[in-house]
């Protein structure tokens, strides 16, 4: 493993719901090298989307330390987050969240126009990315007119179309079939495999976490085991 | 973000809700609609009222008049006549001159009162405002003729009467005039003869003393005798120091100003004339007499010169007009303008159109309210949208703006429909009316749309605070 592009130390999150503190994260230390696909496997309240939302610098642990990329997230402010996010990370949603109203092409673009990128380079960009998604066919479509697995596939391009040193992905296969399932997890290996990129993948799924390099358990707030 | 993608992204969401768009933008453009045209129709009051002031004598003018004859008066009473002279407030040549160079003021032109008998055929009238003013000047008024035209420059001395100058001709027999009678005299003021008696003492004299013989014989014929000729007086036999009849001058008409007997405007019961023709005339006249109404020396003598009765003084803005009227004032002379009356006319059509633009601006309240309820909703629709849009990288003010370039859309679209609406609805109330009633200004074009969109950014400002504060964690899980 090479040098760590995620290094998380004794993180913790507390969450206060009014007189009682809930312990979300309870001191978890992970490092993930570059060019790793990184599987977070825990059952649903165990923490695991909370602690991704740590490593994709979207929350701010209540103690401990995040570095991405050599940044430490936890010392940034709201707005350098975005800026942090626009650098450094790709984001895959399980419910691929893309914006009705754009189409396919528009969707994935959509990331560049926030970087203030001209719209004919990152039209050129997020066609290219399509096609390498295997949507030739679906560059004008808008969300609804296309199935889970194209709309996913379209998220997935999305993440792509920044260049980010990592990627992250919340059961980013939660809403599809198994078949589904398969293309979209062999999608992320390509990503990682031929195009070297990291990708942090939350799942409850021991079996889609197969799909993975490293898997790490997580269970009431704590790293149990990694394998 | 580059703008030109903030603007592209809010016309998306726009055209996604189009029917809340289209409502949305209504409420704006009633809204915008009753203010211009509840503002187009206090203007309109406003004209009117201006045009009114417009026809009782110019709005930029201020008319000065001699200074206060009494303290001249004791001036020379407590013996410093020789320190202060009679003719200080008087209105020479050199106080035109000293008016001239005031601050704001454009031009000052003199006139001339004066009084004279005119006499036609078996008709008299005495003439107790002839008003001579430099040709030059009246031939620049834009005021309309019946019939003829001013004289022109180097005439000889011609009249130009107001349209109900011929109702004041008396039937020198029996006296009666228009007033009794309700039917004028049976004169063509453009062509018949005409003679006028400028020293109005003489004929007075005589006058007087033929009415009271008149009277005690009941000859009339002999008062008719006397004006109509002039060849002396028939009672002249009859007094001890009989007074020499004065002389008569043929004076043509160069015109008649438009206007029947209804018709008043502050010019119809004048008769103007040609001041350097009636200078010219005066000294025919008069030779060196003293010329009635001039002031004279102590010893009786007139003064070379020929003192105005009244400086008009055109000022270069109406704003302008109270600052020289007190300068004028200042200078110890009597000036008068329709300052005050321009004044409260304002006021009183400015407060008109306050009213009338409030009324206005609480249907543009109520569109703000909906505007801000409908960038509410969309807001709460859109939480899970703004949330990703952050995670993918959407800067804080890029989606604040894109919010705001929303309201401001539908701002304009209100506005500049509004405007429209508003323009159709003045051009339907000046037909119905008949007359200006409705007079959107220039300004509310521009004005209208802006405002609009001000105020609709004002009602997005605080949806977009909230969109933008959005925990982005909260909004992707909310499924």
């Amino acid at each position: 493993m090479g040098e760590s592009v995620i290094s998380a130390k004794s993180v913790y999150k507390i969450f206060k719901l009014g007189e009682e503190r809930v312990i979300a994260l309870n001191g978890v230390s992970l490092d993930v090298g570059k060019g790793e696909f990184v599987a977070i496997v825990g059952t649903s309240g165990s923490g695991k989307s909370t602690f991704l939302n740590m490593l994709a610098g979207l929350d701010r642990p209540t103690r401990g330390e995040v570095i991405i990329a050599g940044t430490h997230i936890e010392r940034l402010s709201e707005g350098e987050l975005v800026k942090f996010r626009q650098k450094h990370v790709g984001f895959i949603f399980q419910a691929y969240d893309l914006l009705p109203q754009l189409d396919a092409i528009e969707n994935v673009a959509l990331p560049l126009s926030f970087r203030g990128v001209s719209k004919s380079v990152r039209t050129k960009e997020a066609v290219k990315l399509l096609k390498q998604m295997g949507l030739e066919k679906y560059m004008k479509h808008r969300p609804t007119e296309m199935s889970g697995g194209q709309q996913q596939r379209v998220g997935i391009a999305r993440a792509l179309v920044v260049k980010p040193e990592i990627i992250f992905a919340d059961e980013p296969t939660g809403n599809l079939d198994t078949k589904t399932t398969i293309e979209v997890l062999h999608i992320l290996q390509d990503v990682v495999h031929k195009e070297g990129n990291t990708l942090v993948m939350v799942t409850h799924d021991n079996k889609l976490a197969g799909y993975a390099d490293r898997r790490v358990h997580i269970l009431d707030g704590e790293i149990v085991f990694e394998d | 973000m580059r703008f030109a993608d903030k603007v592209g992204m809010a016309w998306n969401s726009l055209l996604k809700r189009k029917l809340r768009t289209m409502l949305t933008i209504l409420g704006v453009m009633i809204g915008v609609a009753s203010i211009v045209t509840m503002m187009a129709l206090g203007e309109g009051l406003n004209r009117q009222s201006l045009e009114m002031i417009e026809e009782y004598g110019g709005l930029r003018t201020v008319e000065v008049r001699e200074g206060n004859a009494q303290s001249v008066q004791s001036a020379e009473g407590d013996g410093a006549s020789g320190a202060s002279d009679p003719t200080a407030y008087k209105l020479s040549e050199s106080t035109m001159e000293k008016i001239s160079h005031l601050d704001h003021v454009e031009s000052v032109y003199p006139t001339l009162e004066f009084q004279a008998v005119i006499v036609s055929g078996a008709y008299h009238m005495t003439l107790y405002s002839g008003q001579a003013v430099p040709i030059e000047v009246l031939r620049g008024m834009n005021w309309e003729f019946e019939e003829g035209e001013w004289p022109k420059e180097g005439d000889e001395l011609k009249y130009v009467f107001g349209n109900l100058v011929i109702s004041d001709f008396a039937d020198s027999r029996d006296n009666i005039v228009y007033w009794n009678t309700g039917k004028t005299v049976d004169i063509d003021m453009m062509n018949a003869k005409m003679f006028t008696i400028f020293d109005v003492d003489a004929y007075e004299a005589l006058h007087s003393k033929n009415n009271k013989q008149g009277t005690d014989t009941g000859n009339t014929d002999n008062q008719t005798g006397s004006a109509a000729s002039g060849t002396g007086g028939t009672g002249e036999t009859q007094t001890a120091s009989p007074p020499s009849a004065p002389k008569k001058y043929l004076v043509p008409t160069a015109g008649v100003l438009k206007g029947g007997l209804d018709d008043y405007n502050q010019y119809s019961w004048n008769t103007y004339c040609d001041l350097e023709a009636i200078r010219k005339m005066f000294k025919k006249v008069f030779k060196n007499k003293p010329i009635p109404g001039q002031p004279v020396k102590k010893n009786g003598k007139p003064y070379p010169e020929l003192f105005y009765s009244k400086l008009s003084v055109i000022v270069d803005e109406i704003d302008n007009v109270d600052e020289v009227q007190k300068a004028i004032g200042d200078l110890g002379y009597q000036a008068s303008s329709n300052s005050e009356w321009i004044a409260q006319a304002r006021e009183q059509s400015q407060s008109q159109q306050a009213m009338l633009g409030g009324i206005g601006a609480v249907s543009l309240l109520v569109a703000a309210i909906g505007i801000a309820n409908t960038m509410m909703m969309s807001i709460y629709e859109r939480t899970k949208e703004i949330g990703v849009m952050k995670v993918l990288g959407c800067g804080l003010y890029d989606i604040q703006q894109m919010f705001l370039a929303e309201a401001a859309m539908i701002g304009a679209g209100g506005g500049i429909t509004g405007l429209l609406l508003s323009f159709i609805v003045c051009i339907i109330i000046n037909k119905v009316t008949g007359a200006l009633t409705a007079v959107i200004p220039l300004w509310m074009y521009f004005a209208s749309v802006v405002f609009a969109i001000i105020v609709s950014m004002l009602a997005g400002y605080a949806p977009s605070k909230r969109a933008m504060s959005l925990s982005a964690l909260e909004a992707i899980r909310n499924n």
